[in-house]
């Protein structure tokens, strides 16, 4: 008897979940699951819609834009997420340590463009790295560098490097800084007594015992960055051209979904596009499962 | 400023008179400065500290250039934004002139102000929405057992990988099929749906709602719904604030979803709209727009700046990630 009380209690525990599973059935599954019809199919102008199996899909994987596009990003990922995260650690240490003045000041000065919005923060720097009238590059070609055109074609990804650096660095450190604290302090404590210099203890102690943090914040920021859109499209308004239409892979799925209106090949380049992350994030995730790091 | 000795370490508990607002301060300053090792014990050579904040002031300076910028610029004409230096003021002194123009629909492309109600009906709805059902869902899979709670949440652990963009993009096709293209619930509804939610809620409630307090409070004869609101919820108040902060950010800076959805301006979030005025004062030659797009990025940021500066206890950078990650 009270085990089917139990049981009976139990149950109800799936009115809770309902709610939430509704909207995820009809706002995630079913969106997607229509997305994956939709890039079965082809629209002609004569002939109208008809399916077309594949063929989107290979149309897509021989599209050497797109793949162009996929490069750009792992690329940008490549070079933002290390450079990120190493300042990010510095300061972190550096904050955790307390061997800086001011370290709560500069942590919450730090974590400020956390709460600016995407577009805004590249809205702002495309107003300073204006090829015409940006302070930076005037400041640039005063210091001699003379024609210098932050929207062109070898600064542009540098300069969105560095806008990217500016938005998500604070929030890195914060999470690094958390995780720093959780530290227990007998260890540091122990390494100081036996004479252990600063560098060591931060690289020897401090890193390994931060790393499952470190592992999914490159996790985390790289599915983030393969889907850049916001700052090259806002950096194109502010420099036409800056920007070709297959910059990333996001703002090409874009511009074939809404400006060229072939919305079943964006659909399939959608699909493409979610395949080739998680991938990428249930590959690590497998990893650090192994490794006993993900409950 | 009268208390000059520390406050003792167990204020706060039973019978002892409610802490102000700045003996709970300077407690929590103490405990913190506690747990701090004293810098001289690193054995560092005496000018590393200095080195250190010169540092950490050099990137201050690269985190606040632009917000310093629009602060400066954002008092200034059109003309003096481009022509003069942009890190020091010019008259005239335009401010309350382009503020105003935020509460007008001057060149036909939307108004500000309309922009800023819609993004904050959406945060609003959309992240006190996902605060609602990832609370009554973190709860119950961490306090239930019923069949299909564990696909339940393998499935979430599994949206937790599916890319918004990725997701973006279908719900756009599905919304032109099923007209669902300008409705704002088309935006608030997914806005609502937060796996990192539930999952951290979950963890959440894992935590801090004992077992025994549900079943004492069973045996009382309450109802599951009445324990829910009366036992559980309370108890999940810090980690609700955490899950609400994360949406409300979220939705208020989702920029690609309603770019898709809102093909009328009445209808966009202030992202939505200042995308459009750059566009607009860039390639359309409405040059007017330059004021009112630095001051409407002012606008935009500083709500979220202050809220993040009054809330900063509640955000814990250990909890989105320290929960997953241990």
């Amino acid at each position: 008897m009270r085990a089917s009380w139990i049981h009976r209690r139990d149950r109800r525990g799936a009115w809770f979940v309902a709610p939430f599973l509704l909207g995820f059935l009809l706002f995630m599954l079913v969106p997607l699951g229509y997305a994956v019809y939709t890039s079965l199919y082809t629209y002609r102008i004569i002939g109208g819609t008809s399916f077309t199996g594949a063929s989107n899909y290979t149309q897509t994987l021989e599209n050497g834009l797109f793949w162009n596009g996929v490069i750009r990003v792992v690329i940008f990922a490549a070079v933002q997420i290390p450079v990120m995260l190493v300042i990010a650690f510095f300061f972190a240490c550096v904050f955790d340590l307390g061997v800086a003045k001011w370290g709560t000041a500069f942590r919450t000065i730090f974590f400020i463009p956390f709460a600016v919005p995407a577009v805004v923060g590249a809205v702002m720097w495309s107003f300073l790295l204006e090829p015409q009238f940006g302070p930076f590059t005037r400041l640039a070609n005063t210091l001699g560098f003379a024609n210098t055109n932050f929207f062109g074609p070898s600064l542009i990804l540098p300069s969105i490097i560095v806008i990217v650096i500016w938005e998500w660095t604070g929030y890195n450190m914060m999470i690094l800084y958390t995780a720093l604290k959780s530290v227990p302090r007998d260890v540091v404590e122990a390494a100081i007594l036996d004479d252990t210099p600063l560098w060591k203890i931060i690289v020897r102690i401090k890193l390994p015992m931060v790393r499952p943090a470190v592992v999914m914040l490159v996790f985390l920021n790289t599915i983030g960055a393969l889907q850049l859109f916001t700052e090259p499209q806002i950096l194109e308004y502010f420099e036409q051209g800056a920007i070709s239409v297959n910059y990333t892979p996001s703002y090409y799925i874009y511009q074939t979904a809404i400006a060229a209106d072939e919305t079943n090949l964006a659909a399939a380049m959608a699909v493409i596009l979610a395949v080739i992350i998680v991938a990428i994030s249930g590959i690590s995730l497998i990893a650090r499962r192994r490794r006993k790091e993900f409950a | 400023m009268t208390v000059t000795t520390a406050p003792p370490p167990s204020a706060g508990s039973a019978g002892a008179p409610p802490e102000s607002r700045r003996q709970r301060r300077r407690r929590e300053r103490l405990a913190e400065r506690d747990s701090e090792i004293p810098v001289e014990l690193y054995g560092l050579r005496r000018g590393t500290v200095t080195v250190l904040t010169t540092l950490a002031f050099v990137f201050a300076v690269f985190t606040l250039i632009p917000i310093v910028w629009i602060l400066i610029n954002s008092t200034k004409t059109q003309a003096n934004i481009f022509e003069t230096f942009g890190f020091w003021f010019a008259s005239p002194f335009e401010f309350f002139h382009t503020f105003g123009l935020l509460f007008q629909n001057v060149d036909g492309y939307g108004t500000y102000i309309q922009w800023f109600g819609n993004t904050a009906l959406y945060a609003v709805l959309g992240g006190g929405g996902a605060t609602v059902l990832s609370a009554l869902a973190g709860y119950g899979l961490a306090r239930f057992r019923f069949r299909g709670s564990r696909p339940a949440f393998y499935m979430i652990i599994a949206a937790l990988l599916v890319p918004i963009t990725a997701l973006s993009i279908p719900l756009y096709l599905t919304y032109a099929k099923a007209h669902l293209i300008n409705s704002i619930w088309g935006m608030v509804l997914p806005s609502m749906i937060s796996p990192i939610g539930v999952y951290l809620m979950r963890t959440y409630a894992d935590i801090s709602v004992p077992r025994e307090l549900l079943d004492a409070a069973r045996i009382d004869g309450a109802g599951e719904l009445r324990i829910f609101f009366r036992v559980a919820l309370p108890l999940m108040v810090p980690g609700l604030l955490t899950v609400l902060l994360i949406n409300v950010v979220a939705t208020w800076n989702n920029y690609f979803l309603p770019l898709l959805i809102f093909n009328v301006n009445t209808k966009y979030p202030l992202t939505v709209g200042l995308g459009l005025w750059s566009d607009r004062a860039v390639n359309s030659g409405d040059a007017s727009l330059y004021p009112m797009l630095v001051m409407g990025g002012l606008v935009t940021i500083v709500p979220l700046i202050a809220l993040f500066l009054i809330l900063q206890r509640y955000w814990r950078g250990g909890m989105l990630l320290g929960s997953i990650a241990n």
